[in-house]
């Protein structure tokens, strides 16, 4: 009787190992079909609906292949941004951020005095950006100005630079490129062209030369590639640059760089 | 004692000074801006930017300790420097060679990003790092430790630079060794330079 009941446990103990293993099988299965579909999505790609090849993890694949294939391009189950107007670029309030300075300057708080005066030169730069771009011509030598384009980048440290750009064209393959910067770190790349005295070179393709632009002193290149760059340095920290691209000839350059208000922008700048 | 007192009415004249130099050019800045005179108004600025720095720069330097273990500071040597985008240099420095100390603090400098980048990314810091370098923790801050050796007198100096924010706080010990620059590093006050210059 006893050996019948050993026979029995032990056979209903193999029984339940054997559904067991099978439960831990299929959980194994589910397991991998899971961690591939998470691998497909990671990388954005799909194992097709392989007619051609593997039959393997063909059921699982297929299935997430078309929730994705409805998904965003990307190829992810995470939605695509649709909407949004994105940041609002209000400049800092300068009034307000000189009084948050003094404010903190009195407590003794001088990194949050530091931090209201960053804020308080960046909106006065891009004030003195605005007002310069106001002041560029509408249109130079047949080119329009493209509004879209146009910008005024400030750190708000003072030292590091304010860069002013607007872009001119004719909707074909013919641009210039006005860019104004103050303070900024390329100034002496410049001034180390008119530092290292006046050379020219005669024989072969000279690719830059000294010029004036309305009486400012001016550097001008060439490059094939790129096309004509003109430096002005104005005054003692700021820099005038035109890059214009498919322009005739050098004094087609020169022309239309002479519709810039240069007194104006170095008036602006604070500029002698 | 004596010392320590003359330093603190120093840079309390000194203050003083920037206070009355701070009024002035706020008073230049509201006026220029309101009437629509921006350059002047942005140079009164520029001029804010930079004695608030240097003030900044003075608060740090009176944090610093003025000993480091058995090396005195050189009082003389003390200096603030820079200030604006450039960022602000602070230097200290502690006893004479052959053995001596050098403590200086840079902020809002651009210079931080480089350190930044070894601690913050493993990957970086592997493809950097060599036998002479670590990264330790000092104060609870991530920092890097680079140790040379001079050929000549087979000294070992040892330099330590603790990046957190905006500030890169470096200690240059000669004739040391690894325990005696982490534990002098404790004594720097990490967390006060840390909140000053923010």
């Amino acid at each position: 009787m006893k050996i019948h009941y050993t026979v029995v446990l032990s056979a209903a103990l193999s029984l339940g190992a054997l559904s067991a293993t099978a439960q831990l099988g299929k959980l194994k299965n589910i397991g991998e079909s899971k961690a591939n579909d998470a691998i497909d999505n990671l990388f954005g790609g799909k194992k097709k609906n392989a007619g051609t090849s593997g039959t393997g993890s063909g059921a699982g694949t297929t299935g997430s292949g078309g929730s994705n294939n409805s998904g965003a391009s990307s190829g992810s189950n995470n939605p695509g941004n649709t909407t949004g107007g994105g940041l609002i670029s209000t400049p800092p309030d300068v009034k307000q951020n000189l009084s948050d300075a003094e404010v903190s300057y009195k407590k003794n708080s001088y990194s949050e005095a530091r931090y209201a005066l960053q804020q308080a030169m960046l909106g006065v730069e891009l004030e003195i950006g605005n007002k310069i771009l106001k002041s560029l011509p509408e249109s130079i030598s047949g080119l329009k100005k493209v509004e879209s384009d146009d910008k005024v980048t400030s750190t708000g440290s003072g030292w590091a630079g304010l860069l002013i750009e607007r872009k001119y064209n004719d909707d074909k393959e013919k641009q210039l490129t006005v860019t104004i910067a103050n303070n900024a770190a390329w100034m002496s790349s410049v001034n180390l062209y008119f530092s290292s005295g006046y050379a020219q070179t005669t024989g072969g393709q000279q690719n830059w030369k000294q010029t004036k632009v309305k009486g400012n002193r001016a550097i001008i290149e060439y490059n094939e590639g790129s096309g004509y760059k003109l430096s002005v340095p104005l005054g003692q920290s700021s820099l005038l640059v035109y890059e214009g691209i498919n322009f005739a000839t050098e004094p087609d350059l020169m022309k239309a760089a002479e519709a810039v208000d240069i007194d104006g922008v170095k008036k602006m700048l604070g500029e002698q | 004692m004596k010392k320590s007192a003359l330093l603190i009415l120093a840079l309390a004249f000194g203050i003083l000074g920037h206070a009355q130099d701070f009024d002035k050019n706020l008073t230049v800045a509201r006026s220029s801006y309101a009437s629509g005179d921006l350059e002047n108004a942005r140079f009164a600025i520029e001029q804010m930017l930079g004695d608030i720095d240097v003030i900044i720069g003075k608060e740090i330097l009176k944090s610093l300790p003025v000993k480091m273990g058995t090396l005195t500071y050189n009082e003389k040597q003390d200096n603030v420097t820079g200030g604006g985008g450039a960022g602000l240099f602070i230097h200290r420095d502690y006893g004479t060679y052959p053995k001596s100390a050098n403590l200086e603090v840079i902020n809002n400098s651009p210079l931080i990003t480089s350190i930044n980048a070894i601690l913050s990314i493993p990957m970086m810091g592997a493809m950097m790092s060599n036998e002479n370098q670590k990264v330790v923790k000092i104060q609870g801050y991530k920092s890097l430790l680079n140790k040379s050796v001079n050929t000549e007198t087979g000294k070992t100096s040892y330099e330590l630079q603790v990046p957190v924010n905006n500030t890169l706080v470096t200690l240059k010990l000669d004739d040391t060794n690894e325990s005696e620059i982490t534990s002098l590093a404790g004594t720097i006050p990490l967390s006060k330079i840390v909140q000053l210059g923010q």
